[in-house]
């Protein structure tokens, strides 16, 4: 036993380096906008996880990840804030900032208790990982606040109230309440890029993120979310302590949220309220449904899908000509009507061909056909670009998995390497064949040979 | 309930002694000002329980909180815009919505005809066909004709919805079901800005309903339009319309048994999945109006991917005051926030040391929804939804 935990922990690292020398050589290789994307998919990736705690591994649907991001982001974005960008900002007619949340600096508070080795340039990065943890802090506070509804209500009017309070933290971000903090709709510019591009630090702090949450994951704290997954009574029932362990997935979830909101605000080199739109969570929620709830090597999956189609998908909001799209319509409408008549076969419904889908399969082979006979003619020239196409394909995406395979891609699985080498359980240990025969040998136990006897 | 009647009569106190003391002490405002935020508030809250409808009657039947009822509202006002203006859609763009949308018609006509070849599925689908090709190529049509043409598309839209997103899942856990109709939602707000426009939108028919009117009241000038008329009377019309239909017909007794439980219905011999169809349906006809109304009374459409989502939100939150699942309930709990939205913001006007509650408006809303959740999931005059064990 302990030989195979060796030798896991052994493949783990080596897999580790692995990684390391992939992302060595990305950054070798130059290719900026290779780096770009797996910057961002390391990012979003933690905050995926992250929200895997609550959706996948709790059962609680929770829509207001991006205001935990919102937080952590804007507190990680005005402790780091340069000078230059207070003074331009405490020099704009337009800031609600005060000369007080202006001054809310590490570097400042570095000088001010002695340490100022600690507020140079080139010690950015401990003044970085200090905001970082100030705002996965202070996103954990928020956390807490949510979960503790999480006592009272469940489900979907749960999912409901999580939506509110993502909502109510952006919204009040940008009114004068706490205007002084965010600078109102203006937000920040000039945050330092250097830590959300840097492939080290984004893949440094996701393996941290996945280390904290797998191991959480099969530890006790673990098992008990888990339970309270499957059924909250008999989870009570059970020992766990319902109230503590849901506000403490909350409250974890969103630390994480939070420090991957710093990054993206490093990555975006920028704080704007736009950047924190439902969308995040939105993007967050495909990763995992898709991937597989509850599995967190699903939800990187899921990740890679959704920054991929996010960041290859331009060739779908390219501009092409009318006629091309009149065919692609109408190639989506027949196949949406052969789709139909494949699903009603493989149902065994009769007639395969329904009335209704001639109708469209009709609709759709006149379409294509126009296309292709009349790209010259006069409303079919001219060119649409059709921006939003990669949104509109992650939905469908989503709607498509939801209905076909509601447990994503991975199901509950996690990749292991028991599953790479097909170590399979099937064969009982000696121990366990030593119970069963002590089980089923009426001599030893007589109460196995008394039920088989009634029976 | 006395607790319900006192809280409801202090409450309202509490607003007349803010109104006196905004009026006579800080002189902020005038009565006539209350007067006119008075019908305001029934204008706004009589859209708020045109979409509330929908999501009541969906939530008390199948249990899921349609998340894309705001977006199917934001369609029914689109819709209603490219048909009475001038369109921007080619001809053969124009014979393919017109010829998807008569599809749809049939498709719907034939969930209660249950033939192909009946002359009503075959008349239905020529004459939306007709319609439509007309309208989108004319150059304009009468908004009242483009209306009830777009509550049709949309309810269409909504029972499409249902079939592809929603029935698939009946069963699944109600969780499974909500992400879908998230997704959902995403899916229409992108696809309206593809299809529709990227922009805020003029909504401005040819209509005498917008003109101007002003009475005198108090001492003092009431400035409103004529849409004061039009919108409760619109919305009251259909609800009584929609009562009628729910309390009178068979088909609206089967919608009550399924809601009561779908499974004995369905032993009943009542075909649950065609209520459901019928639930999207009017559902989302109520929506599409309201959306027309919406436009009509701010005269613009916000960019589709969050023109729904605000009205939709708030709307759930009119549902859940007034008791998800109940009809009555919407009504009450959509005029009722119109109610609250409007004074919060009219109540603590800007003074010199107070910037005013404006910029909150929002943000009460959802305050208002969570507090409903969290102290009262059933709503005013809704029964106990809470879980039993």
């Amino acid at each position: 036993m302990s030989e195979k935990r060796m030798r896991n922990a052994v493949l783990t690292l080596l897999g580790l380096g692995l990684v390391a020398v992939v992302l060595y050589l990305v950054q070798a290789s130059g290719n900026a906008k290779l780096a770009q994307v797996m910057a961002l998919f390391a990012i979003w990736g933690i905050a995926a996880v992250s929200l895997n705690l609550i959706n996948g591994t709790t059962g609680i649907l929770s829509l207001g990840h991006h205001g935990f991001m919102l937080v952590g982001g804007y507190a990680t974005a005005l402790l780091m804030l340069p000078e230059a960008a207070r003074a331009r900002i405490s020099e704009s007619a337009r800031s609600q900032m005060t000369p007080f949340t202006l001054g809310l600096s590490v570097e400042s508070w570095m000088r001010a208790i002695g340490l100022p080795g600690l507020a140079t340039p080139g010690t950015l990065w401990v003044r970085f990982l200090i905001a970082l943890l100030i705002g996965g802090l202070l996103a954990m506070l928020f956390g807490l606040l949510v979960g503790v509804p999480s006592l009272r209500l469940k489900g979907d009017y749960l999912a409901i109230v999580t939506f509110g309070f993502g909502e109510i933290i952006r919204l009040l971000a940008s009114t004068h309440l706490l205007g002084p903090f965010t600078n109102g709709a203006l937000g920040y510019n000039g945050v330092p890029g250097n830590f959300g591009t840097s492939l080290w630090w984004t893949f440094g702090i996701l393996a941290l993120t996945v280390f904290v949450m797998t191991k959480l994951k099969f530890s006790s704290y673990g098992r008990a979310l888990q339970a309270i997954r499957e059924d909250e009574i008999a989870a009570e029932a059970m020992g766990v302590n319902l109230a503590y362990h849901k506000v403490f997935a909350f409250a974890l979830s969103a630390f994480f949220a939070g420090v991957a909101g710093g990054l993206w605000v490093s990555y975006l080199a920028a704080a704007r309220l736009d950047f924190f739109l439902f969308f995040l969570t939105f993007f967050f929620l495909v990763a995992i449904s898709v991937g597989g709830t509850g599995s967190y090597t699903g939800v990187l999956l899921g990740t890679a899908v959704v920054v991929f189609v996010q960041q290859y998908g331009d060739p779908l909001e390219q501009p092409y000509s009318l006629h091309t799209w009149l065919a692609l319509v109408g190639v989506i409408i027949a196949a949406v009507a052969l789709g139909a008549a494949w699903l009603r076969r493989s149902r065994r419904l009769r007639p395969v061909w329904h009335p209704l889908l001639f109708p469209l399969l009709g609709i759709g082979v006149v379409a294509v056909l126009t296309a292709l006979v009349g790209s010259h003619w006069a409303p079919l020239t001219g060119t649409f670009q059709a921006f939003g196409m990669r949104r509109i394909l992650l939905a469908v995406l989503l709607v498509a998995i939801m209905v076909v395979r509601p447990e994503g891609i991975m199901g509950r699985a996690e990749f292991s390497w028991a599953w790479v080498f097909r170590e399979r359980r099937d064969q009982p240990s000696d121990e366990e064949r030593a119970q069963d025969a002590w089980l089923s040998n009426p001599e030893l136990n007589r109460e196995a040979s008394d039920d088989e006897g009634e029976g | 309930m006395p607790w319900g009647w006192i809280i409801g009569l202090g409450l309202v106190a509490l607003v007349i002694f803010r109104i006196y003391y905004v009026v006579h002490v800080l002189k902020a405002r005038d009565l006539a000002f209350f007067v006119g935020a008075m019908l305001q508030s029934l204008q706004l809250g009589s859209l708020y329980a045109l979409i509330a409808l929908g999501y009541t009657m969906v939530y008390g039947i199948i249990r899921l909180i349609n998340f894309a009822h705001g977006d199917v509202f934001m369609v029914g006002a689109f819709l209603a815009y490219f048909l009475f203006s001038r369109s921007p859609y080619a001809l053969p763009w124009a014979l393919i919505w017109a010829a998807l949308s008569a599809w749809g018609v049939m498709f719907v006509l034939n969930l209660w005809r249950g033939s192909f070849r009946d002359p009503i599925v075959i008349g239905g689908g020529v004459v939306a066909m007709a319609g439509l090709t007309y309208a989108l190529s004319a150059t304009t049509v009468n908004w009242l004709l483009a209306m009830l043409l777009s509550m049709l598309i949309t309810g269409v839209l909504g029972v499409v919805i249902d079939r592809v997103a929603y029935r698939p899942l009946r069963g699944a856990p109600r969780i499974s079901l909500l992400i879908t109709a998230i997704a959902m939602s995403f899916f229409l707000e992108n696809t309206g800005l593809l299809v529709f426009t990227r922009n805020q939108t003029p909504f401005r028919p040819p209509t005498e309903w917008t003109q101007y009117l002003q009475f005198p009241v108090f001492g003092s000038t009431v400035y409103t339009t004529r849409l004061i008329f039009l919108i409760p009377l619109a919305t009251a019309l259909l609800v009584v319309a929609l009562t009628l239909f729910v309390t009178r017909t068979r088909l609206g007794k089967a919608m009550r048994a399924s809601a009561q439980d779908p499974e004995t219905a369905q032993m009943m011999g009542v075909n649950v999945d065609r209520v459901i169809a019928t639930t999207f349906l009017l559902g989302s006809m109520l929506a599409a109006a309201g959306g027309v109304l919406w436009g009509l009374n701010f005269g613009s459409l916000n960019q589709p991917a969050v023109m729904g989502i605000l009205p939709g939100i708030k709307a759930f939150a009119a549902a859940v005051i007034g008791g998800i699942g109940s009809l009555p309930g919407a009504v009450i709990g959509g005029v009722l926030l119109g109610f609250l939205e409007n004074f919060v913001t009219a109540l603590f006007p800007r003074t010199q040391h107070f910037a005013g509650l404006t910029e909150y408006k929002d943000t009460f809303a959802f305050i208002l929804l969570i507090l409903v959740l969290l102290l009262r999931p059933s709503g005013i005059v809704g029964e106990d939804l809470s879980e039993k064990v």
